[in-house]
């Protein structure tokens, strides 16, 4: 072999030895990922040697954490968190599908047929189940209900099913709070804020905006009603010019000198908006709070708490375009002819203290297009479990906008799919029919795993499915907790559209490529001199 | 006006080696913390820490740090802070599920060295164990001392730690910059520290400069300079030894060849960005040359470490920035680290030397003046790597600490030879220090920081010192008794600019340029061009020229 002649040291393996390799990869990480899938799987805690917790029951949560040596396992692994980059959600299925592909393959290749026949059937196989997709969807208006079903399918098997109903609601209306007409919704837009405070079913939507940061002096009011809001990016601070430094030439007295002319610049900039202030608020019952994306310093924030001002400085770059979102009104880069009309409006600026944390609540605005959703609870990990699950629900409800579709639950989609894929077999000529035969028989893991993880036996919940669903036109899945078959539109249960499309297509591709692996090696650079 | 208040510095660790040099760091500055109001004491703790309140309302002053390793660097260090909240036990009742169907994942507990262990039972602490720290420290958390903020510790989960890391080349760390972890977290945590303090000086950067971390640590101080446009000083760290040193194989020598030139180039890119982005950098190494085999150590009289060990040489470099960076951070000054960078950088030399002497010696029954009378050879050592000292114009920035003002000289009447030497006319050490340097150097500009307090080398700082070193680190004729340890000596450290350091962009340049990038195709994957490659070397080769003196008067 050539590259044993070039490197001695290079390790081969070949043919059926390296499609056991791969499969051996594969079954092992799906048996790892297995007992996750649906509501009913396992939660893990993992605990590191240091006594760290994290607990999880999200898959691409747990492959970013498992250190995957095997080079195998790790493609996979890849793809997997690939498909959660792209659509939020499915990093298990993929897991198991990926598995199951391989498993299936393994039955025929060890029969005799090539693994590009089978590859080939494979694609066909793919081709059509994205027919079957288009056809099983089910369009659906965007309102509250809808919404709240794909959400809370997506977060039960995330988190608890009561903190999940709730969070299925927080997402669900901070989406519809930010959404516009036919825009497509910027998610960056729902600022998540963390509170290490009561418990998780505290977690709530706040129709406004909560700054990380509270004032940083301790004569400003600690709550004002309704408020004009400036948002700016002007430093309000003194800062030591490059002629002013060092000092090897300068006198004591000519650099103070010098730092009063300069600190009288800032001066001005902050009069001038005490003098808007004066103008706007004074004699009125109206409030004026500032907040910055620069410094003030101490000598500025006297001056603005004087005033009775509000003012927070260093606020996040993004927190800029949020305010303007949620109270109206423009970030300023100076103040230069600075007015009303520049500013925003919130009925109520308060601030929360925890511990050595302070929270600035922003509530009370006009319609506003930015939100937060704010998260409790009472430890590191809880509110680390809480945050994932949210940014995933977040993301379902974004995929179900852009889709303007659903698809059953519940594992409706891979029993219809599954059905129709062996009557479509029958049409293909060749031996790439086996390889449509072992992709509709993988598909099956799904709802295999969710009938096994709720305690059921695989065969018995499968044979009932299959034949209601010879029976039923109607998408037909599994009730997990008495194992039944059900309607998964009656129970309100659905998978995203895009999540589906993205498991068929990567998973097909993934496999097909493991399968046609016939030779794996491992050659350094080592003997080349660098 | 609050003049004299010199503001906040937050200092930012990334990399392994880097937190090594940190955490004895934080270990010295925390020894000598001095809870007795009635001492006057000149060292502004306030600059490098923050006072904070826990859960329990208990008040904490942490290190106003952050710092940045890969999964696995930690050792029995848990990532949440125990200082704020409790350690939980891990059982099925923390969730909330089905406990039947709760998976408990356990790694083996981690065991914690003697040293950590004292340290929690602290009734034990003031025993005077015998702690085997040499042999014991794997990684840095073993000899902490330091309790951090749980904002402080970021690990990266993408990498772990170990000999084979693959977190080894430039680029990937700059990539990882990009993620969320560093582009909303991380950025976060620095916001959130800038934002509590009235006034912030600047920023020190501690990174490793020969693998992922310069990437990273590179991309962080370009936020850092688009974000707040303050003063940040970078201290590149090189390691003094790898394990890869250690072959045993021709195929073993070829590998660690391969990783030196890797090494190389991530240095080259990282000095590039860091010319650019920063407002003065200082290479640390107790190795001569650095690049391709650190060399042979530099040596301190009286000190005697094994360069084997990052906890002994990341002892000697966490005592020379204990002691350069006193400059910004003593209690009667305005000076600050924005003055210091300016006055070390004319004509855009942003990078500098840094030099040390551990111990200062000073006989016990001698004075300043003998001392540098007898002195041969320059006052400090460098520990920046391919560099050489001149004396010909340069910029130099002295501190001494722990010398007290008594030791100077003798009194006229008891003065005897003394009073013949010029000297004996300066009234403080500083003036006689500059009178020693002035005459030492020629067309240089010299200044001197005098500091009453030693450095404390308590435990768990590394017993490098040799017998004739005193209790209070003064140098005695015979050996110190068997059960004294020595707990504090006095330092000097420098900081230096001139012509040297334009020797040590050469070598560099020189070394960059010999390796064949096309051979080095992980560059090449993660995205960084021939071009890329041979811009970085021009460049360089320009800042090299910055230190040539023919164009400079």
């Amino acid at each position: 072999m050539a590259i044993s002649l070039l490197n001695p040291k290079a390790e081969v393996a070949r043919a059926a030895q390296a499609l056991a390799v791969n499969i051996s990869a594969a079954k092992g990480i799906q048996d790892v990922m297995k007992s996750n899938l649906g509501p009913k799987g396992t939660v893990k805690m993992l605990v590191s040697g240091a006594g760290d917790i994290k607990i999880t029951k999200d898959g691409n949560v747990l492959l970013h954490e498992m250190q995957i040596q095997h080079p195998t396992a790790s493609l996979i692994a890849r793809a997997s968190t690939a498909q959660d980059d792209m659509t939020g959600d499915g990093t298990t299925s993929t897991v198991l599908v990926i598995g199951e592909l391989l498993k299936q393959a393994d039955n025929y290749i060890s029969e005799g047929l090539h693994p590009r026949v089978l590859a080939e059937g494979f694609d066909k196989a793919r081709e059509k189940t994205l027919e079957i997709l288009e056809k099983v969807k089910i369009p659906v208006e965007v309102n509250r209900e809808s919404l709240l079903d794909v959400c809370r399918t997506s977060l039960r098997t995330k988190v608890h099913q009561n903190v999940a109903d709730l969070l299925a609601e927080v997402c669900v209306d901070s989406v519809l709070q930010i959404k516009k007409d036919d825009k497509p919704v910027d998610l960056h837009m729902v600022e998540i804020m963390e509170m290490q405070h009561k418990t998780e079913t505290n977690t709530k939507l706040v129709k406004g905006l909560v700054l990380d940061h509270g004032s940083r002096h301790p004569d400003m009011p600690k709550s004002l009603k309704n408020c004009y809001i400036l948002t700016c990016n002007v430093s309000m601070e003194y800062e030591k010019s490059e002629v002013n430094s060092g000092f090897f030439y300068k006198t004591s007295e000519e650099r103070e000198k010098m730092v009063l002319a300069e600190r009288e610049f800032i001066e001005q900039r902050v009069k001038k908006v005490v003098e808007l202030k004066k103008k706007l608020c004074n004699g009125t019952d109206k409030s004026f709070v500032v907040i910055n994306q620069k410094g003030i310093d101490p000598m500025s924030l006297d001056l603005l708490a004087k005033e009775g001002i509000i003012a927070l400085r260093r606020a996040k770059r993004r927190n800029m375009e949020r305010l303007a979102l949620a109270c109206g009104g423009i970030a300023l880069n100076s103040f230069e002819d600075i007015q009303e009309s520049h500013l925003g409006y919130a009925g109520h600026v308060y601030e929360h203290v925890l511990g050595e944390n302070k929270y600035t609540f922003v509530e009370d605005c006009k319609n506003p297009s930015s939100v937060t959703i704010l998260i409790k609870g009472p430890n590191k990990h809880t509110l680390v479990q809480i945050k994932d699950a949210i940014r995933d629900g977040l993301r379902a409800i974004n995929n179900t906008i852009s889709d303007g579709a659903v698809v059953p639950g519940a594992g409706a989609f891979e029993i219809t799919a599954n059905k129709e894929l062996n009557v479509f077999k029958d049409t293909v000529k060749g031996k790439a029919r086996l390889g449509i035969a072992a992709y509709a028989e993988a598909l099956l893991v799904i709802p295999k795993v969710l009938a096994t993880n709720s305690g059921f036996d695989a065969q018995d919940s499968i044979v009932k499915l299959q034949e209601e669903c010879r029976l039923n036109p109607e998408p037909v899945g599994i009730d997990l907790t008495s194992g039944e078959p059900i309607n998964p539109k009656d129970a309100g249960i659905f998978d995203n559209y895009i999540v589906k499309k993205q498991i068929i297509n990567s998973c097909s591709v993934i496999a097909s490529n493991l399968i046609l692996v016939d030779e794996i090696m491992r050659a350094g650079m080592s003997s080349l001199k660098g | 006006m609050n003049f004299n208040n010199c503001g906040d510095i937050l200092t930012i660790q990334f990399g392994h080696y880097a937190n090594c040099v940190g955490t004895h760091w934080w270990n010295i500055q925390e020894k000598s913390f001095n809870y007795s109001k009635n001492e006057v004491q000149d060292i502004n703790h306030d600059v490098l820490y923050r006072e904070g309140v826990n859960e329990k309302g208990q008040v904490t002053f942490t290190p106003r740090l952050l710092l940045v390793d890969l999964k696995g660097s930690l050792g029995a260090l848990p990532e949440n802070s125990q200082l704020y909240g409790d350690v939980i036990e891990p059982s099925e009742a923390q969730v909330e599920w089905e406990p039947a169907r709760v998976d408990i994942k356990e790694e083996n507990k981690l065991q914690k060295n003697k040293f950590q262990q004292d340290l929690e039972d602290e009734g034990n602490s003031q025993s005077v164990a015998e702690y085997n720290l040499e042999n014991d420290v794997k990684v840095w958390s073993d000899f902490l001392y330091a309790r951090f903020h749980p904002r402080t510790l970021n690990i990266i989960k993408e990498y772990q730690h170990g000999n084979d890391s693959l977190f080894s080349i430039y680029p990937m760390g700059g990539d990882l910059w990009k993620s969320e972890q560093f582009n909303e977290d991380f950025v976060d945590k620095i916001r959130n520290y800038v934002e509590e303090s009235d006034f912030l000086q600047g920023f020190q950067v501690l990174l490793d400069s020969t693998d992922g971390f310069s990437g990273l640590s590179t991309s962080c101080i370009e936020h850092l300079r688009d974000e707040y446009g303050k003063n940040i000083i970078a201290f590149p760290m090189i390691p003094s030894f790898y394990p890869d040193y250690k072959f045993q194989t021709e195929e073993e020598r070829h590998q660690s060849l391969i990783k030196d030139s890797s090494r190389v180039l991530n240095l080259a890119f990282c000095f590039n960005n860091l010319r650019e982005n920063s407002s003065l950098f200082v290479p640390l190494c107790t190795g001569k040359n650095g690049w391709r085999q650190p060399g042979e150590k530099r040596k301190f009289y009286h000190c005697e470490y094994d360069p084997e060990l990052y906890y002994h040489s990341g002892a000697i470099l966490a005592s020379a920035l204990d002691t350069l960076t006193l400059k910004y951070r003593l209690k009667h000054t305005s000076y600050t680290l924005r003055d210091l960078s300016v006055d070390l950088t004319p004509q855009s030399r942003i990078a500098a030397a840094a030099s040390l002497c551990l111990p200062f010696s000073l006989n016990s029954d001698a004075e300043l003046i003998d001392c540098l009378d007898h002195w041969e050879g320059p006052l400090t050592q460098t520990i920046t790597p391919n560099c050489t000292l001149g004396t010909d114009r340069m910029i130099q920035l002295y501190t001494l600490r722990g010398i007290s003002e008594d030791r100077l000289k003798r009194p006229s009447s008891k003065a005897g030879t003394q009073k013949d030497l010029p000297a004996y006319k300066c009234e403080t050490i500083r003036e006689m220090l500059e009178f020693y340097l002035s005459c030492t150097t020629f067309t240089s500009i010299n200044n001197v920081t005098v500091v009453d307090s030693r450095l404390n080398v308590e435990t768990p700082f590394p017993k490098i010192f040799d017998k004739f070193v005193g209790q209070k680190g003064n140098i005695f004729a015979s050996p110190r008794q068997p059960y004294a340890d020595v707990d504090s000596v006095p330092v000097m450290a420098g900081l230096h600019n001139g012509s040297g350091v334009g020797e040590m962009l050469e070598s560099l340049h020189t070394q960059a340029k010999r390796i064949k990038f096309a051979r080095f195709h992980q560059f090449k994957n993660a995205g960084v061009e021939m071009d890329d490659y041979s811009e970085c070397l021009d460049n360089l080769f320009d800042f090299r020229e910055c230190y040539e003196d023919n164009y400079f008067i």
